[in-house]
């Protein structure tokens, strides 16, 4: 096992302390900063496959999440300086008349666990916002957020802004509790995540680069 | 037509214990929203009286940190942001109802919780009324509906005084902490019980409200909950058994993983079987039927279809499947919302009154 993978494992198992550790250790032996970042990125993914067979929950992806965030923060200069890019650029946010962050919070954490450039819009976001981030950062991806059934509109209304917008490379997810594959069709969305995990391997597949 | 033999009281209790009654009890929630559209469509504006509600609420008891606070920090055209009950800072809407957003929590570490939020807890309440819980039970017992001691359960006081984030990264890494916060939340809501039962208040059960899980199952680990949370649930379920009384818990989402614990902590009934997050009373009932009753799972999205051959197949299927074990009641999953029509769901109580009958 090489240090790399200690360091890898160190994600999986949320050891933020760990973690920044080996990081901080890899960056003084000299390490490739993509190499670092590939050992992190590994480790999101992992727990992210583990979320998705029930082997690990919620309070296991947001532990791993702080500790690539905080791994990420001492790597971020280096990649800056090597000119690595973020993987995508992701616009996040809970649409207009909805109030509830929680869903949103997680999906914008697995997508920065990934390495994408993430611009959070918050809650309650109109249409127009979604399509100007977009267009301003050049983003790869938006997740439209929503918890209530009666905000489900909204998302509707927002594709509706992005088709009249005119954005063919910035592809428009949804998700959230009343959200269904089905109704992701219905209103033209690129594509569905049924939950946080999930939205990483969507946006790789959508976006192509997979 | 509705078989009434039975008061909602008798019905109720009968329900929880899966004895023979007359027809299946029944009790619903709908968005202020859904109210006001009903009543644009010749609603007459008593949700409980129309639907025959069998259950009737006597406190509802939900220790706070800082009870009474309410400070008005910012507003805008449609919102207004609070500094709360629990010291957090929360925006809601001015002319729209649903939950609030957390825009920041006050108690985010053991050093916050042990110096100030705890002993303020401790210091506080009573979080009930006694004199307010008799003329609730006077309303109730004119009615002849089920009365019940109401609250919010420990896992949802934790969430409500630290935040998601932080309580769910707490189980994993200080679960002392998160063990006393919820034991602390569990220790007043009997403290408070006790109180009304002291007063001499009268109950016929308790019914304990708390959101556990989301539509891709519990917030954490069944182990976690075990560990953690469950110990309280028992408690509370005890707590009831101990006074000759049925125990209801409600939760939203996938719980699908955890019933066996519930099981396990002796709970009578769970409620209200969120539909969409793959909870289904026809795979329930066979499974756990005999051992527990199930409360609700009426889909507000196939009544927001308000398409009557969908609604018909939800509502039958789901009512047959429950019956069953004479262990099922109606609600729907959630709050139904305003996309349903008044027809719509003058529709479902109709279906309601002819296919929820034990007795003819």
């Amino acid at each position: 096992m090489t240090e790399l993978d200690n360091l890898t494992e160190a994600i999986v198992r949320g050891d933020r302390k760990e973690a920044v550790r080996l990081t901080q250790e890899r960056i003084d032996a000299g390490d490739e900063p993509k190499n670092i970042l590939a050992a992190l990125v590994k480790g999101m993914d992992i727990v992210g496959d583990k979320f998705q067979r029930q082997e690990a929950w919620v309070p296991e992806m947001l532990i791993a999440s702080r500790a690539m965030s905080q791994s990420l923060a001492l790597l971020e200069p280096l990649l800056v300086a090597a000119g690595i890019k973020p993987e995508f650029t992701a616009v996040v946010g809970t649409v207009e008349g909805d109030l509830h962050d929680i869903g949103k919070n997680l999906v914008a954490m697995m997508w920065r666990g990934a390495n994408f450039h993430v611009i959070d819009l918050g809650t309650n976001v109109p249409s127009d916002k979604f399509v100007e981030a977009a267009r301003e950062h050049n983003a790869d991806v938006v997740g439209l957020s929503a918890l209530l059934t009666t905000t489900m509109p909204a998302m509707k209304a927002t594709i509706e802004k992005f088709r009249e917008a005119n954005l063919p490379n910035t592809k428009v997810v949804i998700g959230g509790a009343p959200i269904t594959m089905e109704f992701a069709r219905e209103i033209g969305a690129d594509g569905f995540a049924p939950d946080a995990a999930s939205a990483v391997g969507l946006v790789r597949e959508l976006v192509g680069k997979a | 037509m509705r078989t009434n033999r039975l008061t909602g009281r008798e019905r109720v209790n009968r329900f929880l214990r899966r004895q023979p009654h007359d027809s299946i009890p029944r009790a619903e929630s709908a968005w202020a929203e859904t109210i006001e559209r009903w009543k644009n469509e010749g609603f007459g504006g008593d949700l409980a009286q129309y639907l025959g509600q069998d259950f009737h609420g006597l406190c509802w008891c939900d220790p706070r940190s800082h009870p009474g606070q309410f400070l008005l920090v910012a507003e805008d055209d449609k919102t207004r942001t609070y500094r709360d009950e629990w010291n957090n800072t929360v925006r809601y809407w001015k002319h729209r109802s649903g939950t609030p957003e957390h825009v920041a929590f006050s108690c985010q570490t053991p050093e916050d919780w042990h110096a100030d939020h705890k002993p303020r807890l401790l210091a506080a309440g009573p979080f009930v009324n006694p004199d307010a819980s008799k003329l609730d039970l006077a309303q109730a017992r004119r009615n002849g509906r089920w009365a019940h001691l109401t609250g919010l359960e420990p896992f949802e006081s934790t969430r409500r005084q630290m935040g998601d984030e932080v309580t769910l990264m707490a189980m994993m890494e200080e679960p002392e902490w998160v063990d006393d916060v919820a034991r602390t939340f569990t220790d007043l809501t009997l403290r408070d019980f006790e109180l009304l039962e002291a007063s001499g208040l009268e109950f016929d059960g308790v019914w304990i409200y708390g959101d556990m899980a989301y539509r891709g199952g519990p917030m954490c680990s069944p182990a976690k909950y075990r560990e953690l949370v469950w110990p309280q649930h028992k408690r509370l379920a005890d707590w009831a058994h101990s006074r000759g009384v049925p125990f209801i818990y409600h939760t939203d989402g996938d719980v699908n993983s955890v019933m066996d614990l519930y099981v396990e902590a002796g709970f009578d009934a769970v409620q209200p079987l969120e539909a969409k997050a793959f909870m289904d009373v026809r795979q329930l009932a066979p499974k756990y039927g005999d051992r527990l009753s199930l409360f609700g799972n009426i889909d507000v999205m196939v009544m927001a279809t308000n398409d009557r051959e969908r609604i018909e197949e939800e509502v039958v299927t789901k009512l047959q499947a429950g019956m069953a074990t004479h262990g099922y009641a109606y609600h729907s999953d959630h709050s139904v919302p305003p996309s349903v029509s008044w027809e719509t769901y003058k529709f479902i109580v109709d279906l309601v009154d002819a296919h929820g009958n034990y007795e003819s």
